[in-house]
């Protein structure tokens, strides 16, 4: 009699068995640029319900309509001139405040409440690789939504010239300017906004202090510039005190000539000053997001 | 691209050490000059809750900045090259450390990409280290909606997504129903046995330290009172039980002339009970001279093996005594 043949029964489950891992590791930037990932995705609302996802959406939008639709009217109206990338950076900042108010906490509190931050430091990385990892993705997010739409109107007015390449090699200083003031403004507001979150766990809290501070911040510096005007040096720095005058300063330094309306708040100081108060106020962010996340005990 | 070196790899050398290693939070030693030789493989972290075993672990992986002493885990200096420690250890806290709103499959994928791991790499190892810790169908579910017993699986998984050498687990069973507890040490046991990682398990439950692991230290206070193989808790150990008809207190007394270590019996006990720290031979022939001396009679002699709570219990007490 032969034996039944050898096939395996329906149903039966095979172990699987371990297999240990002998491929590639990487370093300490890859772990950086993976938090930075995550986090992104995360404060995105990416892989979650779609009401994690609507407000950055809509701030999105919010930020890209009126200029896609200034372009759109200059299409048909060659005169039509409404809108400077000195007002696009003013008028957006409101928009990233909100943005920045949205996604930093998002990215730091729930690390905190949740209790992952002892998974992250029992990884092959830093404290200080942490903070990188956090900084790099809110400054992209933050980067996103302060250069697109001045990205885009710089691209759009030399696409409707009569010879769009000739007109972009006229125009690379303004788009130089655009790269300069996105970056400086999604730096300046990304490390403020984390500042602030990594101190609470509760991410409504640190929503709050950051809308509130902004708001309160500009009302202080209008305050503060009106009573001490004539009085030199401070009436020239006051205003830094507030991420609003800021930005402004920072736009008027860059696009004077081009912009008629000029805020009787503005900042005297110059554009080097604002540069470098903006540089010392991410440095001082990440100083004070070290000094709260390198605490070994 | 980061190598992992041979003889860390290899197992040469202890798998934690540590000499005089202390530290103090507001004065109060939470590690007491701790030393330790621990060999590679399932060890046991026993004490009492505020006994200092999750502060140990944490100064191990370079988490704690020690006050003073040394330390290094796999041959690797704790304080000069935390970052290497790191890259060969996984850790499972006790604490709730899991993002609601992340399934399994992404987080355990995205700590092995914070490990090192290549993403497709990363996702990949997911899948299987979620499948040998039993979560294969629930890996796309979010974690918020996991049952405790599911969530210390996740937990489990993080820990070892990136295949590391050695694993510390601190109070993996804690939260546990007994169904869910014995599974917890089934795969833990399994990590050591199957899956060739070695495992540091820290636990205030003696039976989870007795069921799992093969080597056990003990600390009380900060300080290291046992450290050794479980095989050798009965070595030379081991008690004495007798019953006798007569006066306790001077056959204890008589017994300790002798030079043996006697003691009433416990709680428990009978008033007429003995118990002898057994040494060989020696232990019987002062029992039998004792009662022989007295003229008490011998009602019954029994040899009784050390367990591990005679151990702890006994080590716990002493160093209480000299503190």
């Amino acid at each position: 009699m032969s034996a039944p043949p050898a096939t395996p029964a329906y149903g039966e489950i095979y172990d699987r068995g371990y297999r240990h891992y002998d491929g590639e590791r990487e370093g300490r930037l890859h772990a950086i640029w993976a938090l930075a990932r995550y986090s992104m995705a995360r404060a995105l609302g990416i892989k979650k319900g779609w009401t994690s996802k609507i407000i950055p959406i809509l701030l999105y939008i919010g930020a890209l309509l009126p200029v896609i639709i200034g372009i759109g009217i200059r299409a048909f109206v060659p005169t039509f001139n409404a809108i400077d990338y000195g007002t696009v950076f003013v008028t957006v900042f409101l928009l990233e405040g909100i943005f920045v108010a949205t996604i930093a906490p998002e990215m730091l509190c729930p690390d905190r409440r949740e209790g992952t931050l002892p998974l992250y430091f029992s990884r092959p990385m830093t404290r200080g690789d942490y903070v990188s990892g956090k900084l790099v993705g809110a400054a992209l997010l933050t980067l996103s939504i302060s250069l697109a739409p001045a990205v885009i109107l710089w691209f759009g007015r030399q696409l409707l010239s009569g010879s769009p390449f000739a007109a972009m090699r006229d125009h690379a200083d303004d788009l130089g300017k655009v790269l300069v003031a996105g970056s400086a403004i999604a730096f300046y507001l990304g490390a403020i906004g984390l500042m602030i979150s990594s101190f609470t766990k509760r991410k409504g809290i640190a929503v709050g202090i950051i809308i509130v501070g902004v708001t309160i911040s500009q009302a202080l510096a209008v305050s503060l510039t009106i009573a001490l005007r004539g009085t030199k040096p401070w009436e020239d720095w006051v205003g830094f005190i507030s991420p609003g005058l800021t930005v402004e300063s920072l736009v008027t330094g860059l696009w004077a000539p081009s912009r008629g309306r000029v805020s009787p708040f503005a900042i005297g100081a110059g554009l080097p000053a604002t540069l470098g108060v903006m540089a010392l106020v991410v440095a001082v962010c990440c100083w004070v997001m070290y000094w709260r996340y390198g605490n070994r005990d | 691209m980061i190598e992992i070196q041979n003889t860390t790899r290899t197992g040469q050398g202890p798998a934690m050490f540590t000499r005089g290693l202390t530290k103090r939070y507001k004065g109060v030693a939470a590690l007491d000059g701790v030393d330790l030789d621990v060999p590679r493989t399932a060890v046991g972290l026993l004490g009492a809750n505020g006994a200092g075993k999750s502060t140990l672990i944490r100064t191990l992986l370079g988490l704690i900045d020690p006050d003073d002493g040394d330390a290094s885990v796999l041959g690797i200096d704790v304080r000069r090259d935390p970052i290497g420690v790191r890259r060969v250890v996984g850790y499972m806290p006790e604490a709730d450390c899991l993002p609601g709103d992340a399934t399994a499959a992404d987080f355990v994928a995205h700590m092995a990409e914070v490990a090192g791991l290549p993403a497709r790499a990363a996702r990949q190892r997911a899948a299987d280290v979620l499948y040998q810790v039993g979560l294969d169908e629930e890996r796309y579910r979010l974690i918020k909606g996991f049952s405790t017993g599911m969530k210390q699986r996740v937990k489990h998984a993080q820990a070892t997504v990136h295949d590391p050498l050695r694993v510390m687990l601190d109070e993996p069973t804690a939260g546990m129903d007994p169904q869910g507890r014995d599974e917890m040490l089934a795969l833990v046991a399994r990590i050591h046995e199957r899956m060739g990682i070695s495992v540091v398990l820290s636990s205030h439950i003696l039976d989870d330290i007795e069921r799992v692991c093969r080597y056990v230290v003990i600390l009380d206070h900060g300080e290291v009172v046992a450290s050794q193989p479980m095989e050798t808790i009965d070595e030379g150990g081991g008690d004495l039980l007798v019953r006798i008809d007569g006066d306790r207190a001077a056959f204890i007394a008589r017994l300790q002339q002798l030079g043996a270590e006697a003691r009433p019996g416990g709680e428990f006990g009978g008033p007429d009970e003995v118990i002898v720290r057994r040494d060989g031979d020696a232990s019987h022939d002062a029992v039998r001279d004792a009662a022989a001396d007295l003229g008490i009679a011998l009602r019954s002699l029994q040899a009784r093996t050390r367990s591990l709570e005679d151990l702890y219990f006994g080590n716990v007490v002493s160093a209480g005594e000299r503190r």
